[in-house]
């Protein structure tokens, strides 16, 4: 990514607490209902609702950044929105997620338009000056709203979350919804699915283990492959490499796809940037699409 | 070389390579205790860098060998050239080291007989390619491939197999083994007490090259420095089983030039191996590294090439990603540590399935996160 582009998208990020420019309706309509605020949080980061725009952000920034102005035109991305069914199926993910939690017991709130994101981007280019001045901004942002425990759905902002800690001192409890699902029901899923673990939750947190547990009480049907989901051998899908090489990304994510399919042709992922980077090649179905209470 | 031909080549060697490590980790347990105590040596030796490099010297004098410590590779390749002087016909012991410092191609340029023995280098230098992989530098040939690359020695081959192109290259370096004046190698480790080095292979070039050659030089990097011949054993034994080639054919172990104390025990030198033994310790930015807490982890590294298979960016992008002959995760820390390259860390996706695998627990993705930030500073 050329340093014009990253000095925008810090600048904006500092003033509107989004990744990019973005219409930030597009983050809050899954959540008409959901309470606003508390000390309890469900915190999306605004990342499976941005995922689609991620990747043609992604695409069109090198070439924007060869232009004379490239803070004009990536100011215009609030204009561009994701298409209508990838949209409502991010929501629909959401509100899984929101109505198991609540069906598990658990009591949170939603920041709405005031939730700012995690910064996860600048962390994973190694702009680590540049994350942690955000950082900060996001901890004051988030302490003055009174939080006090924010429940995370995606790897990269669970990820970046727990890492302020490691920049200054943070103290509000992050936590990963999956591991807030005790019960759940029987799946309506057939057939032989494949795990496709996202690196962070499976290397990085060790959860490789949470979400099998709760597939395997849902009755989903899993086929594991030593040199295809082990821990050891599970490759990555290339999403994070999407904002440094676009195309390198997108090899990535046909080759794994390819050794996916191997196992199976369905394919079960976790972390909306998977999805994104595996879905052109394989069919690939979101944890939170397969369960349900 | 076509993407395609790659994917063939990776595939196979993947394929080979994985399911054996796992087998060799499973049979002989006792490498996972090896590997732990490894890395406390090579951390103790990376916290006193300048006492153990000392020690060293003093132990390889102390042997009847002579020893160097050339800052960067323009020095180390001038050390060469003035060993070698007027000795016309060289073979090498496949040195990545070597290659980082532009050895053989010096040596050509100064119009000496250079062959490469490892086959895998061998078939690179016929090739004129670059390393693709620090153990298997020819791992992206495939057979098809290498059967035409080994025409050049003998335009008459008609090897097609794995066997017939190995016995090409036996045929052809022969010779070459005997009529060598200098062999050079690497070194696996280095042990400060006994001022000995340690070398793991399979086809007994490297021991062909340090024992029937007049001369003897091992090049090889400061990091490769452990306290004790102890701790340089259970550095190739951990190396060797991590790579999947365990046990090793061949160890050779050299403390100096060759001697005999048949005659009233009296220890002499020469006796029937190399009359010369000469260590040229590389720094190459190795010491700057060492102070640095984090950038410190890529010096604990110990040439396995394991990441490199677990690595989604190097399974597509192989040779291209690094600075030759540093390709794959590792290759991306050392592609800043040896050249100051950091941009092959920016192609990172901190996957971590290296750092699951690696014998010395280095955290891959965190050096290189560190290599990121400081490309861009």
């Amino acid at each position: 990514m050329d340093n014009s582009v990253k000095q925008f998208l810090f600048n904006t990020m500092k003033q509107e607490f989004t990744p990019f420019p973005v219409d930030k309706s597009i983050c809050t309509g899954w959540a008409e209902g959901e309470k606003r605020g508390g000390e309890t949080i469900l915190y999306t980061g605004c990342m499976y609702q941005l995922a689609p725009l991620s990747a043609i952000f992604n695409r069109i920034s090198p070439i924007v950044s060869r232009m004379s102005s490239p803070q004009l035109i990536l100011g215009m991305a609030k204009k561009v929105h994701p298409e209508k069914r990838e949209l409502e199926r991010s929501y629909k993910i959401l509100r899984r997620i929101s109505s198991i939690l609540k069906k598990n017991g658990v009591d949170f709130g939603y920041l709405f338009e005031d939730e700012p994101y995690s910064g996860a981007f600048l962390l994973e280019l190694g702009m680590l000056d540049e994350f942690e001045e955000y950082a900060k901004l996001v901890k004051d942002k988030l302490l003055s709203m009174g939080v006090k425990r924010i429940i995370t759905v995606d790897p990269h902002s669970q990820n970046a979350l727990s890492r302020y800690s490691e920049f200054f001192a943070f103290n509000i409890e992050v936590i990963n919804y999956l591991d807030l699902v005790k019960d759940v029901g029987e799946s309506r899923s057939k057939g032989t699915y494949v795990i496709h673990d996202s690196c962070l939750y499976s290397r990085f947190m060790n959860k490789r283990d949470v979400y099998r547990l709760i597939l395997k009480k849902s009755g989903v049907s899993i086929k594991e492959d030593y040199m295809v989901t082990s821990k050891e051998n599970s490759l990555c899908c290339g999403g994070p490499l999407a904002p440094v090489n676009d195309g390198l990304s997108s090899e990535i994510g046909k080759y794994r796809a390819t050794q996916l399919k191997r196992v199976s042709d369905k394919v079960i992922v976790q972390c909306p940037f998977c999805y994104t980077n595996l879905s052109p090649y394989v069919e690939a179905i979101d944890i939170a699409e397969m369960i349900s209470l | 070389m076509s993407e395609n031909i790659w994917y063939v080549a990776i595939e196979r060697a993947v394929n080979n390579n994985i399911p054996r490590v796992k087998s060799i980790l499973e049979r002989h347990t006792y490498i996972s205790d090896a590997r732990a105590k490894l890395r406390q040596a090579k951390l103790e030796v990376l916290s006193n860098l300048k006492e153990y490099v000392d020690m060293t010297m003093e132990s390889v004098r102390r042997n009847g060998g002579n020893v160097y410590l050339a800052k960067d590779g323009e020095e180390a390749r001038s050390i060469v050239e003035k060993i070698v002087g007027d000795k016309n016909t060289i073979v090498m012991g496949k040195s990545m080291v070597a290659y980082e410092c532009g050895i053989r191609q010096h040596l050509i340029n100064k119009g000496k007989e250079v062959w490469e023995t490892d086959l895998g280098e061998f078939l690179i230098q016929l090739s004129n390619e670059p390393p693709s992989h620090i153990i298997a530098p020819a791992i992206h040939m495939t057979r098809e491939q290498a059967s035409k690359v080994i025409r050049k020695i003998d335009s008459t081959s008609s090897a097609q197999s794995h066997e017939e192109i190995a016995g090409e290259a036996r045929k052809f370096l022969r010779q070459k083994f005997i009529n060598a004046e200098v062999g050079i190698t690497g070194a696996n480790a280095i042990s400060a007490d006994t001022g000995s080095i340690l070398l793991i292979e399979n086809e007994g070039n490297i021991r062909m090259s340090s024992i029937m050659p007049e001369v003897h030089i091992a090049i090889a990097g400061v990091e490769k420095i452990v306290p004790t011949l102890e701790h340089a054993f259970l550095e190739v034994m951990v190396q060797s089983a991590y790579a999947g080639l365990y046990p090793p054919t061949y160890v050779n172990l050299t403390s100096g030039p060759s001697s005999t104390g048949d005659i009233e025990m009296k220890r002499v030198s020469p006796a029937h191996g190399p009359k010369e033994f000469h260590l040229i310790l590389l720094d190459n930015g190795r010491f700057k590294t060492a102070d640095d807490p984090i950038l410190s982890e890529a010096l604990l590294c110990i040439r396995c090439g394991r990441c490199h298979f677990h690595c989604p960016v190097y399974r597509i992008m192989g040779q291209k990603w690094g600075d030759p002959p540093f390709t794959g995760p590792m290759g991306a820390m050392w592609s800043y540590v040896v050249y100051g390259d950091g941009k092959p860390s920016l192609l990172c996706a901190h996957s971590a399935g290296c750092r699951e695998v690696c014998p010395m627990d280095i955290n891959i993705p965190k050096v290189l996160e560190r290599i990121k930030y400081i490309a861009q500073k």
